[in-house]
């Protein structure tokens, strides 16, 4: 059966590694992105039904018309959400009240808004799939100097929680997946020591690949999945269970 | 640029990471005179110090520094 998938930071590096994974011919696949969109431009070229939208999640209005746009292309029965503004190492005294505001709009703000748009029309075609992309930092003990991030990805593991348990009945599953540092353009802004040390800390002995974290994206996304709802799968390599 | 000057700017970075303006910084100390400081903070101090001087540490540095005097003569070497 056809699927519309909305992928909302869709045009990133794991977004359009798990476009490639899920899309299927007569599939219809929304990517939001914002920035330099001209992969997922190429993506969409190649792959009939493929839209990309711009749209900056930290702009309520332009979450609202995002909405819009996607309800006239066709209503989502899978919505992954996964952007997130990249993460400030700062200790608590450099807090940045403004930055945070903006990275829980993107984060948290839009994914309440578009679940309030889609997941409910899901629940009445006894049928969605919803995941969230959070981070194993939400797991036991996180590391220090990332309190922002940390705790934008802990509303949304909570906000996904209570949806999971709101429609369950419905046909509609709500689950996270929990990455350790996975290695992509997300971590440009990084500093190079830090990426380093956490691949020698890793079990594993090496950070995450999106190759690692598709494919139980798309498990959770699919159809055999349908008893697993409100799960944070961890995907670590080790570091944290 | 001296060991004594890059000594002081050291002191001056360790001071605002740490949030301590009593922080004196010698060749000899080590974590062990700094409370917190820690393998994570040691990998702030060495991206702050590689930002301020424009240079590189690599992964190995975060455990192979002995003590600040090492760190100044990394930041010698590295920017000569």
């Amino acid at each position: 059966m056809a699927r519309t998938i909305l992928i909302v930071g869709g045009t990133g590096d794991l977004g359009l590694a798990l476009a490639q994974a899920m899309y299927a011919a007569g599939d219809t696949l929304i990517l939001q992105g914002i920035g330099d969109l001209s992969t997922a431009q190429a993506f969409a070229a190649r792959c009939p039904g493929t839209h990309v939208l711009a749209c900056d999640l930290t702009d309520e209005a332009a979450v609202a018309a995002f909405i819009e746009q996607v309800k006239a292309i066709g209503m989502p029965d899978h919505l992954v959400h996964l952007p997130a503004l990249p993460v400030v190492n700062a200790k608590f005294k450099n807090f940045d009240e403004e930055r945070f505001e903006r990275d829980f709009a993107v984060q948290v703000r839009s994914a309440l808004r578009i679940c309030k748009a889609f997941v409910p029309v899901m629940a009445k075609a006894k049928y969605g799939r919803v995941l969230f992309v959070l981070t194993s930092y939400i797991m036991g003990v996180p590391p220090k100097n990332v309190t922002a991030y940390v705790t934008s990805k802990g509303a949304l593991e909570a906000m996904a929680r209570s949806l999971a348990i709101e429609y369950a009945a419905n046909g509609v599953t709500v689950n996270c997946v929990a990455p350790s540092m996975i290695e992509t353009g997300f971590l440009a802004d990084t500093s190079s020591l830090i990426v380093e040390a956490a691949a020698k800390a890793n079990p594993m002995g090496r950070n995450a690949t999106v190759a690692d974290v598709v494919p139980a994206m798309c498990f959770l996304l699919s159809e055999e999945a349908r008893y697993i709802t409100g799960a944070t799968l961890p995907i670590t390599g080790g570091s944290q269970m | 640029m001296t060991a004594e000057q890059v000594l002081k700017e050291l002191e001056e970075i360790f001071r605002d990471n740490f949030d301590d303006d009593d922080i004196v910084l010698t060749r000899e100390t080590t974590a062990d005179d700094i409370e917190d400081w820690d393998s994570l903070e040691q990998i702030n101090l060495l991206t702050t110090i590689g930002k301020k001087y424009g240079i590189k540490f690599s992964i190995d540095d975060v455990s192979s520094l002995a003590n600040v005097g090492d760190m100044v003569d990394l930041v010698l070497r590295l920017k000569a």
